[in-house]
């Protein structure tokens, strides 16, 4: 199918081939009525170009199935986009990945055609049984494969990186009212206690034997992860003005805003990681205290958080309950309930009228007076323990040390 | 006069898209070529993957993924979804159609109707060309979500109306520049990522009358009277010709200094430098210069990109460029 010499069996290219359905004409997507007409001739073109053997035209047709559709998927809110145009998309990344896997390849090929498929993963959406994921996992382990053996270990973080540390501050949570701390228990206590009443409470021993609890390092994360594209928050606050989002590798995340001392913050937050990497879900567990809730495991969406110290989140609250488990480093979280939103000055806007106008360690009490009389709950959130914040319930998190958590959304 | 249009759009010619009619050929147009039709065009209409020409004798030719011809056709609107095309019909009445792309047109549109020009609003079918979606007599629009016909207040008094992804903009017979729909990018010139359900004068740009408009994907742009070009909304791609972000995070590595650690693990010095500016939503009117102070008689946008014609000829274009050639003239 390949044209010109592939060399001696290139392993890569026949792990690739080999995910890839065994009637090839499947690759043509049945795109539906919502795929334009000229979208929908695209991938048909770009298929039969990649089956013909014609890798440089297949790759400029898969280019422009990503330019195209890529306007598809920022046009209104990305609830509102249909999922034909995201598969599209993952079909031009898939394509797109192989053009670039093809014998014979650049040097840099293998690294480019990986951010190719995750950028499949992020914007697009399953297709052909999910398969960019097993490819981009096929990438992942030939590029690792690839390192030089004799790569000279990373050492601690050299002294003079610990006085960042020093400088956070962590609050004498001793004289704020504590959230409730329970070791294990019973689902029907937690339900009628915390559950239904809308109640925070912190969970002990229930997450602690998680394998990630003893497993997870920066090493280990950069091991497991670093050659993945990830989206990154840069910027004290999401409601800061020169806030932003960018991708990045996991490896490139680590040595800017984790090991460096970067001016800015940046923060790995609200990613759903293990989707990405399946290898990395074997690490933890889905607590069993979500089976109280009417959703399928499958609908639970489960985000990672990795970042530096100092990270925040501003106060805010989402539409679903949440357990939020602490593997690395301390968060101080502060809850307010639902009912006090009134003293919370949410914004006014659509786009954040779900998050306070309130810095709350450092409120502006002229402009929001209401604020200091506020009634909360905190806590300083340690490894191995899990937040209960019930649904609707304001939170604000800020890191006090390098920090990973994993939160479950569910209902 | 022929209108010629330059290649500064996507060819395909790989896939057979071949917009430029005529020419045969599988490959992209890298450089401003002619146009080709059985006629003088007056109108150029083009869609992503297919063109609309309209000659002044009134014949619409479709060329690229879509083809077929149709007679007494005054304007003609491509999209992607949808063909609209403003037809001839007894006196001096028009229908305007809807067809289907892939249709060839032929067979029955998709739907017709009256346009509802009043008498009198038309003087006839010169001048009429190239103001779709704007239809005849002001008084509505075509619009590619339902409901596709759309009212516009008299009192508005339309020259032209230019849609984008999310965002419509009019420009009235006093040359006040009106904007409503999605707002997230800032396409809407008002300060702010809110939308508008109506058309909404443009404050900024009171008492400054403009000439020209054009939407793009998410931004937007006008030409006033003295040539003075006003752009905003998103800039992701430097659609805006603001500096963009991949920019400036190219001027701070540009001075050789890599962040983090050296492989032996010294620490490497990093220049203590502020990051360059960027610019990603520029949510109200900002003024462009062009080089040489030159002023601008027309404006066009496609979706990431602007393009700009001065009136000493010059065609300038920023923003997006896509990875296959694009035939963009400085």
């Amino acid at each position: 199918m390949a044209e010109g010499p592939r060399g001696p069996g290139d392993a890569l290219w026949e792990a690739l081939l080999a995910l890839l359905p065994p009637m090839r004409e499947e690759l043509k997507l049945d795109v539906g009525e919502k795929v334009d007409r000229g979208a929908a001739l695209l991938v048909q073109q770009a298929v039969e170009l990649f089956l013909g053997g014609r890798q440089a035209e297949c790759l400029q047709a898969s280019e422009a199935m990503l330019d195209y559709t890529w306007e598809k998927l920022n046009a209104g809110p990305w609830q509102a986009v249909d999922r034909a145009w995201r598969q599209v998309y993952a079909l031009g990344c898939l394509l797109k990945t192989l053009c670039l896997c093809q014998p014979p390849r650049e040097a840099t090929a293998v690294a480019a055609a990986l951010r190719v498929c995750d950028m499949g993963l992020l914007m697009g959406a399953a297709i052909l049984g999910d398969v960019l994921v097993r490819v981009a996992a096929v990438l992942q382990a030939h590029l690792v494969a690839e390192k030089r053996p004799d790569r000279s270990p990373r050492r601690e973080l050299p002294s003079t990186k610990r006085a960042r540390y020093d400088h956070i501050s962590a609050p004498d949570v001793q004289l704020e009212r504590a959230v409730p701390r329970l070791h294990r228990p019973s689902l029907q206590h937690f339900r009628k206690h915390f559950l239904l009443p809308g109640r925070p409470v912190v969970l002990e021993g229930v997450a602690d034997h998680w394998p990630c609890m003893r497993k997870w390092s920066v090493e280990y994360v950069r091991e497991i992860a670093g050659c993945r594209t990830v989206p990154v928050e840069v910027g004290s606050r999401y409601t800061d003005e020169d806030w932003s989002q960018t991708l990045m590798t996991v490896s490139e995340f680590i040595s800017k805003y984790i090991e460096s001392e970067a001016g800015d913050v940046g923060y790995l937050a609200q990613h759903q990681l293990f989707d990405q990497i399946p290898e990395l879900k074997g690490d933890i567990s889905i607590p069993d205290y979500c089976c109280l809730g009417s959703g399928e495991e499958e609908e639970i969406t489960i985000n990672a958080w990795f970042g530096p110290p100092g990270t925040v989140s501003p106060l805010h609250q989402d539409p679903q309950q949440n357990f939020l488990a602490q593997v690395m480093g301390r968060k101080y979280i502060r809850l307010y309930s639902p009912q006090d939103s009134e003293a919370l000055y949410p914004h006014e806007t659509n786009l954040l009228h779900n998050t306070s106008q309130v810095d709350v360690e450092n409120p502006n009490l002229e402009k929001f007076p209401k604020f200091a009389e506020a009634p909360f709950m905190s806590c300083i959130l340690a490894p191995g323990e899990i937040l209960f914040i019930p649904v609707k319930h304001w939170h604000y998190v800020r890191a006090l040390d390098l920090s990973f958590s994993v939160s479950f959304w569910w209902s | 006069m022929a209108e010629e249009r330059p290649g500064a759009w996507f060819g395909f010619g790989f896939c057979g898209f071949g917009q430029d009619p005529g020419s045969g050929r599988e490959h992209q147009v890298l450089s401003p070529e002619p146009l080709r039709a059985g006629g003088d065009i007056c109108h150029v209409s083009a869609s992503w993957s297919y063109t609309a020409l309209v000659t002044r004798g009134g014949r619409v030719e479709l060329s690229g993924s879509a083809s077929g011809a149709a007679d007494g056709c005054r304007d003609a609107w491509a999209s992607e979804g949808l063909l609209v095309l403003l037809r001839d019909r007894s006196g001096s009445r028009a229908e305007l159609q809807a067809w289907p792309p892939g249709s060839g047109l032929r067979g029955e549109p998709l739907w017709a109707q009256d346009p509802e020009a009043e008498e009198g609003d038309e003087p006839g079918a010169e001048g009429r060309t190239g103001l779709l979606p704007l239809l005849p007599g002001s008084r509505a629009y075509v619009s590619l979500q339902p409901p596709l016909r759309r009212a516009l207040a008299p009192e508005l008094r339309a020259r032209r109306l230019e849609l984008g992804i999310e965002h419509a903009l009019l420009l009235d017979a006093a040359g006040q520049v009106f904007s409503w729909g999605g707002g997230r990018h800032g396409q809407l010139g008002h300060g702010t990522l809110e939308a508008e359900p109506e058309p909404r004068p443009l404050e900024a740009l009171q008492g400054l009358p403009m000439s020209q408009l054009a939407a793009g994907g998410w931004h937007s742009v006008c030409v006033s009277e003295t040539g003075d070009i006003y752009i905003w909304g998103w800039n992701e791609s430097g659609q805006l010709a603001l500096p963009t972000r991949s920019l400036a995070e190219g001027k701070r590595t540009d001075t050789g200094e890599d962040e983090g650690l050296n492989e032996d693990g010294s620490k490497v010095e990093r220049a203590a430098e502020a990051p360059a500016p960027f610019i990603a939503i520029q949510p109200f009117p900002a003024l462009l210069d062009l080089p040489l102070g030159s002023e601008a008689v027309g404006v066009s946008c496609g979706s990431r990109h602007t393009a700009v014609v001065t009136r000493t000829g010059e065609l300038y274009t920023w923003g997006w460029v896509p990875r296959s050639p694009v035939g963009t003239t400085g």
